[in-house]
């Protein structure tokens, strides 16, 4: 037993060496950022680099808050990002519940149809998206954008979320509705809960995707001030830091902060109800 | 779940806000002018402050845009969606001229107003003997050295002098010179100072081929000498940390330098020892463009701005403001600017410079030399089959734009 | 009575398929307009002549542009079309592996740090790609300053030039690609380990089911329906590559030798350039005809009952 318990350890210690390692490796190119966003000198590429910045400074960063519109350009991320998950949300859940739950006509084809057209090469979609929007007059408006990012993202949101429900056994929602729950209460008390962690991904995905996007964004949307991180990042990098690296790493690592606090904080719920204690006992 | 379900809520109800909140597209008065521009904050700063004074009446509005030119070709002459003008280098007139979205600017402005400018950059701004761009100032590529590591009287009259150079201060991680060598802006210049250019005015590409050749194959001693990277990051920051003796390079490195704290000299182009003609940089004319739709709808105000962008003043202070070079032969009677060694150095260099082709065809062949550039210095291919190559493939490209 | 009853039931199966199509209509609208519409748009203009000569008056010259677009599949086509299905091949194959066994380890319920760990290997997804990219051609690969430059001098060893040989640049681009894409797999196949009932688990476990038997048995049957749409789709992102390979290796003004293409890259040397849209479209066309006749070929079964 206590040999077991003693091998236990070791194991896990060999797996946390493994892993703090594997982050280390993992990250050299986010901590090389790092370092040079902290750096006095203004050099991205220098012939004698270390971890630790010679001149250490926060003047970069405090340039990045400061000196750009990047407040700005902040909020309108989040609301970009957070109106798109809310709607592909809204949109996608009624639907993966119908494909996986409903049998109706068309619907293997349309399945089928939908994982097809990730094989288009979008590179040419631009056109069509703008004729789309000009017709909708939604040229220059966040409505667009929302609308462009909801579509690209649905077929993956949809298709991530069907499969998640097949997985939960029906016989769940069965004794919930004898005990007399309607539709709409079996949706969101019981499946959604049980398919957590998939949403979640889903949300996640859907997010990070409007949070990095920046082609849409340039293209759609005219004057600074309505910018998000990424188009604003891409902007800058573009023309005027071109002879400013520190400043444009410290901005990069500034854009990717929100995202992993996010992400370490949906952690908790990407655990599935099914093992929080669904069905079991 | 309550709480999801009301958080979901809550963004629906977000995203309703938003839909009242977005930027709203601008109603178009007649004395608004929305301006597109890629330049930098101290050239639009200039010029807003020029343009206040000079015609308060007008709102004009600048507008940065990234990728302007993928945009502009997405919204043509949209009034609901385009500027009513631009500001860019002239190498796209071509482009946006054929598909029609552009105005000539000499009905506007009235032949007379153009004779002080400099000829390189009418030229330039010309597309099939139309004018299509007020051109404000122009850029061209300069020889640029560190007086610390090459002393004025070392700077190379000839490129044979700069082999020479290079040859003996080239090693352990210091170059005597470097440049962009395998990227097509760059190398122009070599291919011009061999008499033979990428293509000419009817699209004919590299209409002198044995001069393209020459120059490939000369120039591959100096590149030799010097890193196997061709972009831009690693020939800016081998000069600006001291690394590089030597280099060619744009305007806008300038500041950058000097901020480096480099003693920074400047000289004219080296000419080629066989052909007795100078290196011949491609130069870019930046000016302002008119769209369609703005010389019909807001002749009137496109007119006052044009005029008023036409005064040597503009020139003055943007050349004062961040280096550039004016367009307007006028602006160097200035004692600011006849004093700018910069400027100057540019103005000198107008003399030889190539505008770099304004013709559509000219955007395959960007890609085409940069491939037959890689192909002969980079990856060590024979020049001439190299040569054979690319020019098979520009062919095939130029028709396929038909 | 019965007809009555079996009448009851048919209209209530009616209504089930009518809120079936109410329901997931708002979702299938979106994606008609945002996806199929830009598809069928290309397809429409692919029959044109719309280029910079005739942008706005363009008009149909029918299947003119899909003839010239046959000159196209030259040898270089056929190269760089193999170099893309080894591609998505390495690709896909080290991402599942790789993702598949890290997302294992960090469900070992007594690693105290696992949501520490997971987030750091998130770092790469949060950021735009361009910037990865960027720090990667500039920070690590650049021959000058590069940072495995700088360590292959210290260890005595000669600079390399990593991005400009053809084998070369296809590893670098293999490795900045599954940086990028590691992140997505670990969690999609982690949100899929969620969902496996720890009760078949551990009675495998009693039955002396060793790591191997469990995995194949146990894990890989569950979460196979439930990672198949993200790995299909990662399949197609894969072979569409273009970012990686284009910022790394053939940027215009930055180009570093390597004659590594993907389909993607290729076409746009050789068509997309030419600011001809009827053209470019039938070339998008036919790559998009291509992709689906592969995944014909290679049985891309959708699973997960369908």
């Amino acid at each position: 037993m206590n040999q077991k318990k003693i091998k236990e350890r070791v194991g896990l210690a060999a797996l946390n060496v493994f892993f703090i390692a594997l982050c280390f490796v993992t990250l050299i190119p986010i901590l090389y950022a790092l370092s040079v966003s902290f750096n006095g000198q203004n050099s991205l590429l220098s012939s004698d680099f270390s971890f630790i910045p010679k001149e250490f400074t926060l003047d970069n960063y405090r340039e990045v808050l400061f000196g750009e519109d990047i407040l700005a350009w902040f909020s309108n991320t989040v609301l970009l990002a957070a109106s798109t998950v809310a709607l592909s949300l809204s949109v996608a859940i009624p639907a993966a519940y119908c494909f996986s739950r409903r049998r109706f006509p068309g619907r293997r084809a349309m399945l089928k149809c939908l994982v097809l057209l990730n094989a288009f090469p979008a590179i040419l979609s631009m056109f069509a998206i703008y004729r789309l929007l000009r017709s909708f007059g939604l040229i220059n408006h966040r409505i667009g954008l929302i609308l462009v990012y909801t579509g690209t993202m649905a077929v993956f949101s949809l298709w991530n979320t069907k499969g998640y429900f097949d997985t939960i056994p029906t016989e769940i929602e069965e004794a919930a509705r004898i005990d007399g729950a309607g539709n709409f209460q079996v949706v969101t008390r019981i499946v959604l809960p049980l398919a957590k962690p998939s949403i979640v991904v889903t949300a996640l995905m859907v997010l990070i995707y409007v949070w990095n996007e920046y082609i849409y964004a340039t293209t759609f949307l005219t004057g600074e001030q309505n910018y998000t991180l990424a188009a604003g990042l891409y902007a800058l990098q573009a023309t005027e830091m071109t002879g400013s690296w520190p400043v444009f790493a410290a901005a990069s690592i500034t854009v990717s902060l929100p995202v992993l606090v996010i992400f370490f904080l949906c952690q908790k719920h990407m655990t599935s109800g099914l093992t929080a204690g669904g069905v079991k006992g | 779940m309550k709480r999801l379900t009301a958080l979901l809520l809550a963004l629906v109800m977000l995203l309703g806000l938003t839909a009242c909140g977005g930027p709203k597209p601008s109603d178009a008065g007649a004395n608004k002018l929305v301006v597109w521009h890629d330049k930098e904050d101290a050239v639009v700063e200039a010029l807003s402050a020029y343009l206040a004074e000079a015609v308060p009446d007008l709102e004009i509005v600048f507008e940065k845009k990234t990728s302007l030119t993928d945009s502009l070709k997405l919204v043509g002459n949209d009034p609901t969606a385009a500027p009513d003008l631009f500001i860019f280098a002239h190498d796209k007139i071509g482009v946006f001229a054929e598909m029609g979205i552009l105005a000539p600017v000499t009905e506007l402005l009235g032949e007379d107003a153009l004779a002080d400018y400099l000829p390189m950059t009418l030229s330039a701004a010309t597309y099939k003997g139309t004018l299509y761009q007020l051109p404000l100032y122009f850029e061209t590529l300069l020889f640029m050295y560190n007086r610390r590591y090459m002393q004025d009287s070392e700077a190379p009259a000839t490129t044979g002098e700069l082999l020479d150079y290079m040859g003996r201060n080239t090693g352990r991680g210091r170059y005597g010179f470097v440049e962009q060598h395998s990227t097509a802006y760059y190398s122009a210049a070599w291919i011009h100072g061999f008499g033979g250019s990428i293509i000419d005015e009817d699209g004919t590409p590299f209409p002198d081929a044995q001069a393209v050749r020459d120059a490939l194959a000369y120039h591959l001693q100096f590149v030799a000498l010097m890193p196997g990277e061709t972009e831009y990051s690693t020939v800016n920051t081998l000069f600006l940390e001291g690394k590089a003796d030597a280099t060619i390079g744009g305007p806008w490195m300038v500041p950058t330098a000097r901020d480096a704290g480099i003693d920074l000299g400047i000289a004219p182009m080296p000419t080629v020892d066989t052909t007795g003609q100078p290196l011949a940089p491609y130069s870019g004319v930046q000016g302002i463009h008119v769209l369609k739709f703005a010389a019909e709808g807001k002749a009137e105000a496109v007119k006052t701005l044009l005029v008023a962008l036409n005064d040597p003043a503009i020139g003055v202070s943007l050349a004062l403001a961040s280096g550039c070079a004016p367009a307007n032969v006028k602006c160097y009677d200035d004692p600011s600017v006849a004093n700018d060694e910069l400027v100057q150095a540019m103005r000198a260099t107008a003399e030889i410079a190539v505008p770099m082709p304004n013709i559509p065809e000219m955007d395959v062949m960007w890609t085409v030399v940069g491939n037959l550039l890689t192909d002969v210095n980079l990856s060590g291919k024979d020049v001439g089959a190299s040569f054979d190559t690319a020019l098979a493939k520009a062919s095939e490209l130029i028709a396929a734009m038909k | 009575m019965k007809k009555r009853e079996k009448n009851e039931a048919a209209k209530k199966r009616r209504r089930g398929i009518f809120y079936s199509y109410a329901w997931s209509t708002p979702s299938l609208l979106l994606i008609a307009l945002m996806v199929v519409f830009p598809i069928l748009y290309t397809g429409y203009i692919s029959l044109t002549n719309m280029n910079v000569y005739h942008w706005f008056d363009f008009t149909i010259v029918g299947l003119d542009n899909y003839l010239r677009a046959l000159f196209v599949f030259d040898s270089g086509f056929l190269s760089a079309l193999l170099a893309t299905i080894l591609w998505t091949a390495v690709n896909m194959v080290l991402q599942l592996i790789i993702a598949f066994v890290l997302a294992s380890l960090l469900n070992i319920q007594k690693l105290r740090l696992r949501k520490l760990y997971k987030t750091l290997l998130m770092f790469p997804w949060a950021m735009p790609g361009y910037v990865s990219i960027l720090l990667w051609k500039t920070g690590m690969f650049n021959t000058q300053f590069g940072l495995l430059n700088q360590w292959m001098e210290k260890l005595g060893l000669e600079a390399v030039r990593w991005l400009s040989s053809d084998l070369s640049a296809f590893i670098c681009c293999t490795v900045v690609n599954l940086w990028l894409a590691l992140p997505f797999m670990i969690m999609i196949m982690d949100g899929a380990m969620q969902s496996i009932d720890r009760s078949y688990e551990e009675s495998a476990l009693l039955d002396g089911a060793n790591w191997f038997q469990r995995t194949r048995y146990i894990i890989v049957p569950a979460i196979r329906p439930i990672i198949t749409p993200a790995v299909i789709n990662t399949v197609f992102t894969t072979f569409k590559t273009f970012d990686v390979v284009y910022l790394l290796t053939q940027q215009a003004g930055a180009k570093t030798g390597s004659g590594f293409h993907t389909i993607l890259t290729y076409a746009y040397e050789n068509a997309f350039i030419t600011n001809n849209y009827g053209y470019s479209s039938a070339i998008s066309i036919i790559i998009f005809i291509l992709l689906i006749v592969f995944s014909a070929k290679f049985q891309l079964r959708e699973e997960g009952d369908l």
